[in-house]
């Protein structure tokens, strides 16, 4: 059982001169038995950091330590980690049991019988017992996953690394690898590092999640968290399908102004703002209602025409534009102008209709216009909470 | 009369899939046409050697060399003598020809192993002095070569060998032979089988390193095992060159004494002052190319996967 800690990980990259830095400084503490998820978009430096605490990568500086001994100068086969490659890495020459079988050999002093009884455990633990005298060649896609999570688990390390391993997956196999995943890691209780591009995997799977993008570690949060008090525009822009809305404005007073809006503010919610001038506005499409074109007059309602209607069986996605300038008039409207916002399934909107969008001020996020940083995330009642609870 | 429409639409139809066929049948025909063409012209070179290889003198001089001898100008005496004379150079030629064929594939493959697998600094420079290996030519290396091994007493050295059961000192030449064309062969092979390990998944050796295996025992568990298919191409591609080989043959076993390889006793076979018997010389050479032929037969299959690049 372990905790694994980086502290200050940079990883630079030698490119003919110029350095490029695929990780900045990433310090993350990950808990015994934490199931920890790094994300981020595609060459956000997620891969690398992996690969740096498996030790297939050198660590530029920074140091990364297991249960508090350092582990930088390790040989990867002598950090009691296992990893499950994307590609899964099965060596196609062996079988099955040949596969489970090579870590043990390589690196214990294990008798053939000790090896066959874990081989086999771990094989049954799969329910993989039954091809063990195959190779990867005879396997379906979801059984070579199952082998290369097995030759993982077979070796009992003291932190699992997983990069993207359910990306190669169709759909339906991969949410069922998904909760197979995680009961898996529940009942060993090992340490885990998930590296994903996916937010819901992220969202699904993570104990905490680290949101990474161009290097740098964005936030470390709960689901939850990360969800409903993201620490800046990225995070709230990642996490989230569809994404959040954005909409640029400057404050005026008690006001956002907007192109085509003006956002009247709370005093509580104006004082988060401090001294700010550009403030992005942020809000979650299930936030925006939706109500009745008669009696949406209140000062958060806004008139705008249903653009597109995305049905998706449990909802709809509505994309919006603001009505009122010419351009709206004539639905002469470019793409980033128009924002979604999700309604019941069995509720009936058609493209073209006028409607009323409320956004409501407790669900609105307000970042910096400059940096990105939340000034203020949405309120939560009493009933709601992002704690765990028991 | 509708019945009718339909009927003659029917025949249109078949007429003009019909006509499209025999457009395809037209170019086919000309296609085999060619092609037989060609082969023939490759093909008849052969035929007139193998059918000179079973006539008798008279029938070489009486008869065209294409065609085959009549029932008294046939015989099997060429390949009699042939394979009497050559007998010695055949077993010589597979004794060198064996071994500096698989080390020069072995030691290739461990090469490229260490120049694909393993980082380390300064690859690309030993890289490239690999590939130039590959382009240096024979006719280069002949005066250093016989310089080299006229100072290395090989025959004396190895004395106590030559006790041994089987062993000759005459194998002293041999062994030279081995170990020039293992060195000579080891830059091609490099480069082939670096190529082929380019290929290989990077995350699968990795997964072996983390499994605890060392670089050797990736290079004998992993890399090895998978590299059957390249293993294939370059004992084929090396086996040819080394058992047609004359050049380092003749500089360092010269003449046709016990050493010779058989492409060195093929050179006499044959021509004396009374003329060339092209009957016996064929059957020679029939007997020579008869390894090389086999070697392909059997590794055919593997050496197509190799060289179409398959993992």
């Amino acid at each position: 059982m372990a905790e694994l800690s980086l502290d200050g990980v940079t990883k630079r990259f030698d490119d003919g001169g110029n350095d490029i830095i695929a990780v900045d400084e990433a310090s993350l503490e990950i808990d015994d038995g934490e199931f920890l998820v790094l994300v981020g978009p595609s060459g956000c430096g997620k891969s690398t950091t992996l690969r740096m605490i498996a030790g297939l990568e050198s660590v530029s500086s920074g140091t990364i330590s297991l249960d508090g001994t350092v582990i930088d100068d390790r040989q990867p086969a002598d950090r009691d980690i296992a990893m499950v490659f994307q590609s899964y890495a099965l060596y196609p020459h062996m079988t099955v049991r040949e596969n489970m079988s090579f870590g043990l050999e390589e690196s214990t002093e294990m008798s053939d019988d000790e090896i066959r009884d874990q081989v086999e455990s771990a094989a049954e633990m799969m329910g993989i017992e039954q091809l063990l005298d195959r190779t990867p060649s005879e396997l379906s896609g979801g059984q070579q996953q199952r082998v290369a999570l097995g030759r993982a688990i077979v070796r009992s390390p003291a932190v699992f690394l997983m990069d993207e391993p359910l990306s190669n997956l169709d759909a339906k196999l991969r949410s069922q690898m998904r909760t197979e995943l995680q009961r898996m890691q529940e009942d060993l209780g090992v340490t885990t590092v998930y590296v994903t591009h996916d937010q819901t995997e992220a969202m699904t799977m993570g104990d905490r999640i680290a949101i990474l993008d161009d290097g740098r570690l964005q936030q470390v949060a709960t689901p939850l968290e990360a969800y409903h008090e993201p620490a800046n525009r990225f995070v709230a822009g990642f996490i989230g399908e569809p994404s959040m809305n954005f909409f640029e404005t400057t404050v005026e007073d008690e006001r956002l102004v907007g192109e085509n809006f003006d956002y009247p503010l709370s005093e509580e919610t104006r004082a988060d703002l401090g001294d700010a001038t550009d403030v992005t506005l942020g809000v979650r499409p299930e936030d925006i209602e939706l109500v009745d074109t008669n009696e949406g007059d209140g000062e958060h309602d806004f008139r705008t025409v249903v653009d597109v209607v995305e049905p998706v069986g449990s909802g709809n996605n509505v994309y919006l534009a603001f009505e009122g300038d010419e351009s709206a008039s004539e639905l002469d409207m470019d793409e980033s102008r128009t924002f979604v916002a999700t309604i019941g399934g069995l509720r009936r909107i058609e493209a073209g209709q006028p409607a009323i969008a409320r956004l409501p001020e407790d669900a609105i996020h307000l970042f910096d216009g400059e940096t990105g940083e939340a000034l203020h995330n949405r309120n939560l009642d009493d009933t709601e909470t992002i704690e765990p609870q028991l | 009369m509708s019945q009718e429409t339909v009927t003659a639409d029917a025949t249109d139809g078949e007429s003009s899939t019909s006509d499209l066929r025999d457009a395809i049948g037209g170019k086919r025909i000309l296609l085999y046409a060619v092609l037989a063409l060609i082969a023939v012209y490759f093909l008849i070179p052969l035929e007139a050697g193998l059918v000179t290889s079973f006539k008798t003198n008279e029938a070489v001089i009486n008869t065209a060399p294409y065609l085959p001898p009549g029932p008294d100008g046939f015989t099997l005496q060429n390949w009699a003598e042939a394979l009497d004379t050559l007998s010695s150079g055949l077993v010589n030629s597979l004794v060198m020809t064996i071994p500096a064929t698989v080390l020069g594939a072995l030691f290739g493959s461990l090469a490229a192993y260490g120049l694909t697998q393993i980082s380390w600094k300064g690859q690309i420079p030993i890289f490239a002095l690999f590939v130039a290996g590959v382009f240096i030519p024979y006719q280069a290396v002949l005066v250093p070569l016989s310089q080299f091994w006229s100072m290395i007493p090989l025959e004396t050295a190895l004395s106590p060998l030559w006790a041994l059961p089987l062993l000759e000192p005459y194998h002293a030449d041999l062994i030279e032979l081995i170990v020039t064309h293992t060195a000579y062969g080891i830059p091609i092979s490099t480069v082939l089988f670096r190529g082929y390990y380019m290929g290989l998944s990077d995350e699968m050796v990795e997964a072996a390193r983390l499994d605890g295996a060392g670089v050797f025992e990736i290079y004998r568990r992993i890399v090895l095992p998978l590299s059957g298919p390249m293993f294939a191409v370059v004992l084929i591609y090396q086996f040819t060159q080394i058992w047609n080989e004359l050049l380092f043959a003749l500089i360092l076993v010269g003449g046709t004494g016990p050493s010779a390889p058989v492409t060195l006793s093929l050179v006499g076979l044959g021509t004396s002052l009374e003329g060339v018997d092209f009957g016996l010389r064929m059957a020679g050479a029939f007997l020579t190319a008869l390894p090389t032929l086999l070697v392909f037969i059997i590794f055919g299959d593997q050496f197509a996967q190799g060289v179409a690049g398959r993992t």
